[in-house]
């Protein structure tokens, strides 16, 4: 075999492996996450998770030690904190109250009909990423346990991600903190509707496109997003919305699950609604879904489209286009 | 080498990196102080590769990190490269580290700041978008400095279970 003179025999094995590398590389993003590299990754992490069960559980009251150590230095401020918020609870408990009786009232007079309660499957951290770069957690439940890949998972605070792949015995979730991932929102006191994108351990970015919503520091954002139950809280917003160019309102929101200490979490048996969903990762502008109780308003159809949209012919350009592309109308056929 | 040395650097060698791995995905799950966790894997290989002959210190690295690849989200290879690079560099280096200790620790530093970095860009090169992570100066710096305490402890440990007493030569396969 032909080698030069001045290369020598761990330099070539050195070349050698890293042109392997990366026609791995080349060929498991082809195969964009199926194929043989997933075949692989199943194979090598059903063999590796009885070896994680048993180091976790040997290393679990040693990283509890530690943690609980860190968090006697927290603890005081914790506790002032804590009072406060107890005040302020209370507070809100008695406005709660009152607003759960005109809630139960007004939907009695509305007759709506609320959405069954999930079923849930409780599962807890298995491992995590092997680095700093992979925002997911590997929880210790699988298809056995009747989890299937896109299925939401929370915690007691919100939305934590959702399930990326599954073996027979444990699953990963993808965190909603990582860079790939962008989620329809809404802001809960407005219904105002935008989208997340996780930032890794940064907050995350919102950004509205009705740039005269209002969004101030505290708002809650739910899910609006097909791919998760509505209603699930997201983040919290922690500045107020500033206008970008004039083209949409951004700001950052943390989520509201405790996303980068998780331990428990509840994977939500929940099918992604089928209609005009697609995978959102990766879309510059993922679709928002409408909320269902929008009344149309007049001039427009059932399903919110304008009845009387002309598109423009140069004449009086834009007269009758009810500020809508017309290409987003579907009335053109 | 003897056989009995070249089995027990084997089995050292395999059983650190599957423990080592282990470790750095359960120990970390919320045990993470400034939100971060030191780079076990990289470090073994750094360790390893310093007293392996020079191939089997780079399939060493290459197949420590197609085991995190295939344990992660990320493309297949990728950290198998940059493992690869980190123990390549260790071969190259090793010489000179073991003529001067001072060294040690500041190139456990430079290397897994190196590896870390270049897992992030290529990362981000084949789409991961690891670069958009904001904190990504803070988990490149800390792993490495949490690499470079533990390496006062790792390294020594890894000399002596490896049986080894003089640096290996370079070209000694």
């Amino acid at each position: 075999m032909w080698r030069p003179a001045s290369v020598d025999r761990p330099t070539g094995v050195f070349i050698g492996l890293i042109i392997v590398s990366l026609v791995l590389v080349t060929v498991d993003l082809r195969a964009s996450g199926a194929g043989i590299g997933a075949t692989l990754r199943e194979g090598v992490q059903t063999v590796f998770t009885p070896v994680q069960r048993v180091v976790a559980a040997g290393t679990r009251p040693v990283a509890e030690f530690f943690e609980d150590l860190s968090d006697i230095f927290s603890l005081r401020g914790d506790n002032r904190r804590l009072r406060d918020e107890v005040i302020d609870l209370e507070r809100r408990l008695v406005e709660a109250e009152s607003l759960e009786h005109r809630v139960a009232e007004l939907e009695a007079i509305l007759g709506l009909e609320l959405p069954e309660e999930l079923d849930s499957i409780v599962a807890q951290v298995l491992a995590v990423g092997v680095s700093e770069f992979d925002h997911s957690r590997v929880i210790d439940r699988g298809r056995s346990d009747g989890i299937t890949v896109d299925m939401p998972v929370v915690d007691e605070g919100g939305l934590v991600g959702r399930v990326v792949s599954v073996t027979s015995d444990v699953a990963r979730v993808r965190l909603i903190t990582d860079p790939s991932i962008r989620v329809a929102v809404r802001i809960e006191r407005t219904g105002e509707t935008g989208v997340l994108t996780g930032r890794g351990s940064a907050p995350m970015v919102l950004e509205m496109f009705n740039t005269d919503a209002a969004v101030v520091e505290g708002d809650i954002l739910i899910t609006a997003d097909g791919r998760f139950p509505a209603g699930i809280p997201v983040a919290r917003v922690l500045e107020p919305a500033r206008s970008e160019v004039g083209f949409s309102l951004r700001t950052i929101a943390e989520p509201t699950a405790e996303v980068t200490r998780i331990d428990f979490v509840r994977v939500l048996v929940f099918t992604r609604d089928q209609v005009g969903i697609q995978d959102l990762e990766d879309l510059e502008r993922p679709p928002i879904i409408i909320p269902a109780d929008q009344a149309p308003a007049e001039g427009e159809s059932e399903e919110g489209l304008p009845t009387d949209t002309k598109f423009p012919t140069g004449e009086g350009e834009g007269e009758g286009v009810t500020g809508q592309d017309p290409g987003t109308t579907g009335g053109g056929g | 080498m003897n056989t009995a040395l070249k089995y027990r650097r084997i089995a050292v060698t395999v059983f650190s990196i599957i423990a080592a791995t282990a470790l750095q995905t359960t120990l970390f799950v919320r045990f993470r102080p400034f939100d971060a966790a030191p780079a076990l894997v990289l470090l073994v290989v750094i360790a390893l590769a310093r007293h392996l002959p020079a191939e089997f210190a780079l399939f060493t690295g290459f197949a420590a990190g197609l085991l995190e690849d295939l344990l992660s989200q990320s493309p297949l290879g990728l950290w198998a490269l940059t493992l690869t690079t980190v123990a390549y560099f260790v071969v190259r280096a090793r010489d000179r580290m073991e003529e001067d200790s001072a060294l040690l620790i500041p190139l456990v530093f430079v290397l897994t700041l190196g590896a870390i970095t270049l897992f992030a860009v290529l990362g981000t090169i084949f789409g991961e978008k690891t670069l958009a992570d904001a904190g990504f100066v803070r988990k490149i710096l800390v792993p490495s400095i949490y690499n470079v305490v533990l390496a006062s402890a790792a390294l020594p440990f890894f000399s002596w279970a490896l049986g080894v007493r003089q640096p290996a030569n370079l070209y000694q396969t």
